[in-house]
C-alpha cells in the first residue's frame, strides 16, 4: 500500500483557480534546459499547476536517505482517468492537447506492456557520498526540496540547478552552524 | 509479506555503490547524467528505497537450524544476522551462517536445468523438458530401485520426499559426512535409545569434552557456544562462574584451544579415561550416585587409574584429580564427540562417557533426552556403504541427490558406484563433484530463495521463507517432487498447510485461523516449543568391553587424523571466498589445507613448516604442506578436510588436496560408522610452499597485547583495582605528553569539536571470546571488504579489518594448554599515531572520537599504516571491484551482496575498521527523526551482533550508564600497548584461566 507521507498534511493549501499558476504550453521542447526524458513529464504541470506535493510521488524522502521515484502504479492512479490535455490553458489549442495526450498515452502503453520508462538521472552523487534526504527534510521542512533542486515547480523539463559539489554542501552547513565532520557524509 | 515475493524487483540504480558513473563531464556542473532510473511497475508494499527490510528465515548451512534475519535492500539480500527469537542461536550467528549469502549470489551456481547429451557434456534444457524426462525415468525405474539421497533433512521437504518415495517404491538415505553414528550407537548400548540428546552447557559447572568440538563443528555450535560462555566466562551468566573446561583429544581444535587444561590422551583411550574417572568417583564416593549405579562397580573395577594410566599416556594422579574436580563441581557435563567418536571404538568411548555422566547425575539434567536433535535420524555410514554396494551391483536404477556431495567426501568409492547407476539426477544448486557426475541437473533454489523448514530438535520448527527473487532459472525441488507425484499446488502451499497443523489448540485461547498463525510464526521465524524430557535408565552394561587400541605398528607408520575444517567443514564452504580467506582459527592458515606435525616429529624427519609431506594410507595418498605446532600429539598427524575439490566452482576447484582421499573406500566399522583415524606412511617430497598464514607469532612474548589472570587473582579484584598499568608514561616523556594534551584540549574548543559529543568505544571480553571468527566474516559482509585471493594473501595483502590473534598459553613444560584469542581491529585511538602523519588529512579525528578515514581524500601514501602500532590499516593494492579484473572480488552476481551504505574502495586507498560508522549514522538519523537522542544499545556493530559468545559490546564511553563504559572501568580492563599513550577506545577485559600461574611468555 502506498502510505501518503506527512508532506500531504503539511502541504500548501490548494489555491483558488484564479491565483493558480498555469504551466505554459511548450511548443518546442528542444530549447529546454536539462536532459531529454523518455516521456516529456512536466514537473511544472504536476507540482506547479496542480500543486501535487513533491512527496506524493517521491514518497520516501521524509523517511529514507533515498527520495524514491514513483512506480508506474502511482502514475496510473491518476492517469487511469486523466488522459491529459484537459487543463485550463491548453483546452483551446488542439495541437497542444494532442501533444499532451500523446505523452499520457505513452505512459499508459508502458504500464500495459509492463515496460517502465528509463528516466535519465539528473541529480547523482558519487559513490563515496551519503546524502540522507530525511535529515534535511526533518531540519528544513517539507518544502525544502527547492533549496537544492531549485524551482522544480516551474520547470517544464528538470535540470540540475546546484553544483552538488562539496563546497556547495559545506557552505550551507557553515551558514546553518551544523556539522562539517567528514564522516557524516563520507563512509 | 508472503505474496509480495514475486513482486519484489531488483532495482539496480537505487543504492548505487562504487564510483557511480565515471564519465567525464564536459559541460560544467555535476556528473554526466548517464545513469538510468528505472521505476517499479508496482510499488512493493514492504520496501522503501534506502531502507532495509528484514525477513526471518532459517540458516541451512548446517543442520543446526539457526534462525536468521535477512537484511534486504532494494530486493537484494545484503546481510544475514541471527534471529533473537530463535531458541537455538538466540540472535547470534557463526562464520558459516554469515557466508550463506555468498552461496546465494555465488557466480558458479547452476543457472538453469542441464542434461548430459550424447557426447557426454552438459547442455541446457528447459524446465518442462527436464521434468518430463525425469518422470519418464521414474516410470522406467519403478521396481528396479529408486534411491533418494538427501542431507540431514528433518523437515517438511524430507517428509514430502518420503511420501513420494512410498508412492513410487523407493527409499531415502540421508548423508552426513561427519555423522553421529558412534554417538547413537553408544547411547543405544547404555540407554537403549539411538537418539541424540540436547546438552545444556549454560548450566554446567565443569565441562569435560572428549573430542567434542562443540564450539565449531559438533551438533549445534552457535547454541553451544552461547551456553558455554555463560558457564565458562569469568562473569558470564553468574558472577565469577568460570566453569572449568578440560579438553581430551589428540589435537587442539578451535574448541580445544579454549580449554583451561588439555589432556592429550592417546587416540582411542578417551573412553578408558572416562571409565577410570567414574571408577574414582564411585570408589571414593565423590558424588551422590544414582541407586542403580552400584551395578557398575564390577565393570569399573578393571579401570582403576593405576591400571590404565600408562595406556592413556597420562599420570594416574591426573586422573584422580580430574575425577575429584569433575564430581565436586556439582554440575559436571561430559560430552563425547568429534575425533573421539570417529575411531573404530567410537561407540565404546560414547558409552564410557555416558557412564561417567550417569554416575554424576548429569543425565536428565544437563544431558536431556526428549528434546532430541535431528541428527539422530540420519542414515549411518554403514547404511551408505550398503547403498554403494547396491549401486555397484546394479540394484539402483535411478539415483536422485539433494543437499549432499558424497562424491567429494567418499572419493573413489562413491564415484565408482555412481558409474553403475543407470540414471543419476542431482538437485544441487552448484556444480559440485556429485552433480558433475550426474545425467540430469535440476538446480534447486538457494535456501534464501525457497520455502521450507527445519526441525533441528524436537519441539522446534524453524521456518524458511524466500527473502529475494530467485537469482537464476532454478526451481524449488519441493515443487518438482509435487509435480512428479502428480499433485496439484505448490510446495509453498504444502509446507504452509503443514505449518497450520502446528498450532496448539485449547486452554481457551482465541482460536486463530491457520493462516494468521502461519503468518505470525513466520515473523518470528518458526514455532518454538519445548519437548518434554524423557527419562532414561542405564541399560545392562556389564557385558561391554572397552579395549585400549593397539599401539601403532611400524616406526615409519603414523596415525593420521582427518578432522572437519571449522569453517569449510566437509568442503561445502569451499566455494565461498569469505570462508576461504578466513584463516583457520587454530592454524591461521587460509586458502589451502595443511598437515599438523609436532615439532619433535618434525625435527626427527627434518621437516619445516611449508615442506610437503605425502601421506599414504591403505586407501589413497595425498600431499599436504606441513604446519609445525605443539597443539598436536607427537605420534599423530592431523589433516583438515574442506579443500581438494575437483569441481564446485572457481573458489574451490583444484585447490590443495582432499583429505578424504586418505579414507577412501573404507568399509563401515563395528558400530556402522566411519573411521577418521588411519595409519599412514609419511614421506617428504622435497617440495616446499610458503603457507598462507596470518599468524605473526605463536606467543605473545609479554608485550601486553593480551593479558591473562588466574581465576583466584581475578576473583580477588575489587572494583577500583587496576592490575594492568594502563596509560603508563615513562618519566622522561611526561612533559611532552602533558604539553600535547594541553594542545589537544585547546583544539576541542574549535568549530565542530566544541560542545558535547559521544566517544564511541568497544569492550571486548577475552574470557568470553573463543576465537570462532564469526566477527571477521560479519565484518567482511557488512563493510564490503574485498577478498584478495591466495596469491595476494600470501604476500600479506589481506583486507580483514578485524583479525583474530591467537596466542598459546603454555604450562610449565612449555606445552600448550589452550590459547587466548584476541580480536584485533582499529583501536580508534584518542591520540592516534595515524592521524598527524597523513599529508592530506584523509586520516583525521572526528568529533565523536573515531579515527576517520576519508577515502576520496586518501592519496595512498600509506604513512598512516606505517605509523600504526596495531597494524590494523589495510591498503588497496588493486582495484578489487574492477569488472573482470585480475583480482576481482565480486564477480557477477556476487556484487549483489554489497552493502549500499558502505563505499566500495578503489585502488590506492587505505581502509580500516570504522566502528561500523554507517550504523552509527543510521541510528543517529533515526533518532533525529524520532526527536530523541541515541540510546545505549541502538547501535550494534556487525561484529557485536554476530558474536556467539557475546564478547563484544559497543557504546558511548561518555555516557556513564552505558554498558560499555561500565565494562571499560572493569578491573580486568586494559588497553593494548597502553604505554604508547595512544588512548584507545577499545578496552579489552583480561582472559581468566583456571590454572593459577598462567604462562604466555
Amino acid at each position: 500500500m502506498l502510505a501518503l507521507p506527512p508532506a500531504v498534511v503539511y502541504g500548501q493549501q490548494a489555491p483558488t483557480a484564479s491565483q493558480r499558476y498555469q504551466a505554459p504550453i511548450v511548443k518546442d521542447s528542444g530549447n529546454l534546459k536539462g536532459p531529454r526524458q523518455p516521456i516529456f513529464f512536466r514537473h511544472d504541470i504536476h507540482a506547479g499547476e496542480f500543486q501535487i506535493p513533491c512527496m506524493y510521488c517521491h514518497y520516501s524522502a521524509a523517511v529514507s536517505s533515498e527520495p524514491g521515484i514513483p512506480s508506474l502504479q502511482t502514475c496510473m492512479g491518476c492517469h487511469l482517468y486523466v488522459a491529459g490535455g484537459t487543463r485550463g490553458g491548453v483546452k483551446a489549442d488542439t495541437a497542444a492537447v494532442r501533444a499532451e495526450k500523446a505523452q499520457v498515452q505513452q505512459l499508459r502503453n508502458g504500464s500495459r506492456d509492463r515496460k517502465p520508462p528509463e528516466w535519465t538521472r539528473i541529480h547523482a552523487l558519487p559513490g563515496f557520498v551519503r546524502f540522507p534526504h530525511m535529515r534535511h527534510i526533518k531540519a528544513l521542512g517539507p518544502g525544502a526540496c527547492i533549496n537544492c533542486h531549485g524551482d522544480v515547480q516551474g520547470m517544464a523539463q528538470v535540470y540540475q540547478v546546484s553544483t552538488l559539489r562539496m563546497g556547495w554542501c559545506v557552505r550551507c552547513h557553515v551558514e546553518r552552524k551544523v556539522t562539517r565532520d567528514c564522516t557524516v557524509c563520507h563512509y | 509479506m508472503t505474496d509480495s515475493i514475486n513482486r519484489r524487483r531488483f532495482l539496480k540504480v537505487l543504492g548505487v555503490t562504487g564510483a557511480g558513473a565515471a564519465a567525464v563531464s564536459a559541460c560544467g556542473i555535476g556528473p554526466e547524467p548517464t545513469e538510468r532510473l528505472i521505476p517499479y511497475l508496482v510499488q512493493p508494499e514492504d520496501q522503501i528505497p534506502g531502507k532495509a527490510t528484514y525477513y526471518a528465515t532459517t540458516c541451512r548451512e548446517c543442520a543446526a537450524g539457526c534462525g536468521v534475519v535477512a537484511r534486504v535492500r532494494e530486493g537484494r539480500a545484503v546481510k544475514l544476522e541471527g534471529n533473537p527469537e530463535s531458541p537455538i542461536n538466540r540472535g547470534r550467528l557463526c562464520a558459516r551462517g554469515q557466508a550463506a549469502i555468498q552461496g546465494l549470489y555465488n557466480p558458479d551456481r547452476v543457472p538453469h536445468p542441464m542434461v548430459r547429451n550424447a557426447s557426454g557434456t552438459f547442455e541446457a534444457i528447459d524446465w518442462d523438458g527436464a521434468i518430463q524426462r525425469l518422470s519418464a525415468k521414474v516410470a522406467e525405474a519403478r521396481g528396479k530401485g529408486i534411491v533418494f539421497v538427501t542431507g540431514t533433512d528433518v523437515s517438511t521437504f524430507g517428509d514430502l520426499v518420503d511420501e513420494w518415495l512410498k508412492q513410487v517404491g523407493g527409499r531415502r538415505y540421508s548423508y552426513e559426512p561427519f555423522g553421529f553414528d558412534a554417538l547413537r550407537a553408544g547411547n543405544r548400548t547404555t540407554f537403549g535409545t539411538g537418539s541424540v540428546p540436547s546438552y545444556d552447557f549454560a548450566n554446567a559447572k565443569y565441562v569435560l569434552s572428549f573430542g567434542a568440538d562443540f564450539l565449531d563443528t559438533w551438533l549445534s555450535p552457535v547454541e553451544f557456544q552461547n551456553g558455554f560462555t555463560d558457564a565458562h566466562a569469568f562473569d558470564g551468566g553468574r558472577p565469577a562462574a568460570m566453569a572449568k573446561f578440560v579438553y581430551v583429544g589428540p589435537r587442539l581444535s578451535l574448541t580445544g584451544m579454549n580449554a583451561d587444561e588439555w589432556i592429550a590422551a592417546r587416540p582411542g583411550t578417551e573412553g578408558i579415561l572416562a571409565l577410570a574417572m567414574a571408577q574414582v568417583i564411585l570408589s571414593q564416593h565423590l558424588a551422590r550416585v544414582p541407586a542403580d549405579a552400584s551395578r557398575l562397580v564390577a565393570l569399573l573395577s578393571g579401570y582403576a587409574p593405576r591400571a590404565v594410566a600408562t595406556a592413556i599416556g597420562i599420570e594416574q594422579e591426573t586422573i584422580v584429580r580430574l575425577a575429584r574436580e569433575f564430581a565436586r563441581s556439582g554440575g559436571g557435563l561430559a560430552v563425547a564427540g568429534g575425533m573421539a567418536t570417529q575411531y573404530a571404538n567410537g561407540a565404546e568411548v560414547v558409552a564410557a562417557v555416558n557412564i561417567l555422566n550417569y554416575v554424576t547425575g548429569a543425565v536428565g539434567s544437563l544431558v536431556k533426552f526428549g528434546a532430541d536433535m535431528a541428527f539422530g535420524t540420519a542414515s549411518t555410514f554403514g547404511d551408505f556403504v550398503t547403498l554403494q554396494d547396491d549401486m555397484k551391483a546394479g540394484r539402483v536404477a535411478l539415483l536422485l541427490m539433494h543437499g549432499a556431495n558424497p562424491a567429494h567426501s567418499l572419493p573413489g568409492a562413491f564415484e565408482e558406484a555412481l558409474g553403475k547407476v543407470a540414471y543419476k539426477v542431482s538437485f544441487s544448486s552448484y556444480m559440485d563433484e556429485t552433480a558433475a557426475a550426474c545425467d540430469l541437473i535440476l538446480p534447486d533454489h538457494h535456501p534464501l530463495e525457497q520455502w521450507g523448514d527445519s526441525r533441528p530438535r524436537a519441539g522446534v520448527t524453524a521456518f524458511q521463507q524466500p527473502v529475494v527473487q530467485p537469482v537464476f532459472d532454478t526451481r524449488q525441488t519441493g515443487d518438482v517432487i509435487l509435480r512428479l507425484a502428480g499433485r496439484t499446488g505448490t510446495f509453498k502451499d504444502y509446507v504452509q498447510g503443514k505449518w497450520g497443523g502446528l498450532q496448539t489448540r485449547g486452554r481457551g485461547a482465541a482460536a486463530n485461523t491457520a493462516d494468521q498463525f502461519v503468518f505470525d510464526s513466520l515473523a518470528k521465524g518458526g514455532v518454538y516449543g519445548e519437548a518434554p524430557s524423557r527419562p532414561v535408565r542405564l541399560a545392562d552394561v556389564s557385558k561391554l568391553t572397552f579395549a585400549a587400541p593397539a599401539a601403532s605398528a611400524a616406526a615409519s607408520q603414523q596415525q593420521v587424523i582427518v578432522f572437519p575444517h571449522p569453517v569449510l567443514h566437509d568442503g561445502r564452504g569451499a566455494n565461498k571466498p569469505w570462508l576461504q580467506e578466513l584463516p583457520d582459527p587454530v592454524s591461521k592458515i587460509a586458502w589451502h589445507s595443511w598437515v599438523e606435525v609436532h615439532p619433535d616429529t618434525a625435527a626427527k624427519w627434518g621437516v619445516a613448516t611449508g615442506d610437503f609431506l605425502v601421506l599414504g594410507s591403505p586407501f589413497g595418498a595425498e600431499k599436504f604442506p606441513a604446519w609445525i605446532t605443539r597443539s598436536v600429539r607427537p605420534d599423530v598427524l592431523a589433516v583438515p578436510t574442506g579443500q581438494g575439490h575437483t569441481a564446485y566452482g572457481r573458489y574451490a576447484k583444484d585447490r590443495s588436496a582432499n583429505a578424504f582421499a586418505l579414507l577412501g573406500k573404507q568399509q563401515a566399522n563395528a558400530y556402522g560408522g566411519r573411521d577418521f583415524l588411519v595409519t599412514a606412511t609419511a614421506r617428504k617430497t622435497g617440495e616446499h610452499r610458503k603457507i598462507v598464514t596470518t599468524e605473526g607469532s605463536p606467543r605473545e612474548r609479554g608485550l601486553g597485547t593480551v593479558e591473562v589472570l588466574g581465576v583466584a587473582r581475578a576473583k580477588s579484584l575489587r572494583p577500583n583495582d587496576h592490575p594492568f598499568h594502563f596509560e603508563e608514561t615513562p618519566e622522561y616523556a611526561s612533559p611532552a605528553v602533558e604539553w600535547w594534551s594541553e594542545q589537544q584540549r585547546e583544539k576541542t574548543e574549535l568549530g565542530n569539536y566544541k560542545g558535547e559529543h559521544p566517544r564511541w568505544g568497544l569492550a571486548i571480553d577475552l574470557s568470553k571470546c573463543t576465537g570462532c571468527a564469526a566477527c571477521v566474516t560479519a565484518c567482511y559482509a557488512e563493510n564490503n571488504i574485498a577478498t584478495v585471493g591466495e596469491d595476494l594473501m600470501q604476500r600479506g595483502r589481506e583486507m580483514s579489518w578485524m583479525r583474530l590473534e591467537r596466542y598459546w598459553l603454555t604450562d610449565d613444560k612449555g606445552e600448550p594448554q589452550g590459547a587466548v584469542n584476541s580480536p584485533m581491529l582499529c583501536q580508534q585511538c584518542g591520540n592516534a599515531p595515524c592521524e598527524p602523519v597523513c599529508p592530506v588529512f584523509a586520516a583525521y579525528h572526528t568529533p565523536d572520537g573515531l579515527n576517520g578515514q576519508v577515502y576520496n581524500r586518501c592519496v595512498g601514501t600509506r604513512y598512516c599504516s606505517n605509523n600504526c602500532p596495531y597494524k590494523v590499516r589495510y591498503f588497496n593494492w588493486y582495484n578489487y571491484a574492477e569488472r573482470d579484473g585480475k583480482y576481482e572480488a565480486w564477480p557477477e552476481p556476487l556484487s549483489m551482496l554489497l552493502n549500499p551504505d558502505v563505499t566500495v574502495r578503489e585502488k590506492g586507498v587505505m581502509e580500516k575498521c570504522t566502528f561500523c560508522v554507517q550504523r552509527i549514522r543510521g541510528a543517529q538519523n533515526q533518532a533525529r527523526l524520532e526527536d530523541r537522542s541515541v540510546r545505549d544499545g541502538d547501535i550494534v556493530t556487525a561484529c557485536q551482533q554476530t558474536c556467539p559468545s557475546e564478547a563484544i559490546v559497543f557504546g558511548d564511553l561518555n555516557d556513564r550508564r552505558s554498558r560499555v563504559s561500565q565494562l571499560a572501568t572493569n578491573p580486568r580492563g586494559y588497553h593494548v600497548l597502553a604505554g604508547l599513550n595512544t588512548k584507545p577506545a577499545i578496552t579489552y577485559l583480561a582472559r581468566v584461566v583456571a590454572q593459577e600461574t598462567p604462562g604466555h611468555g
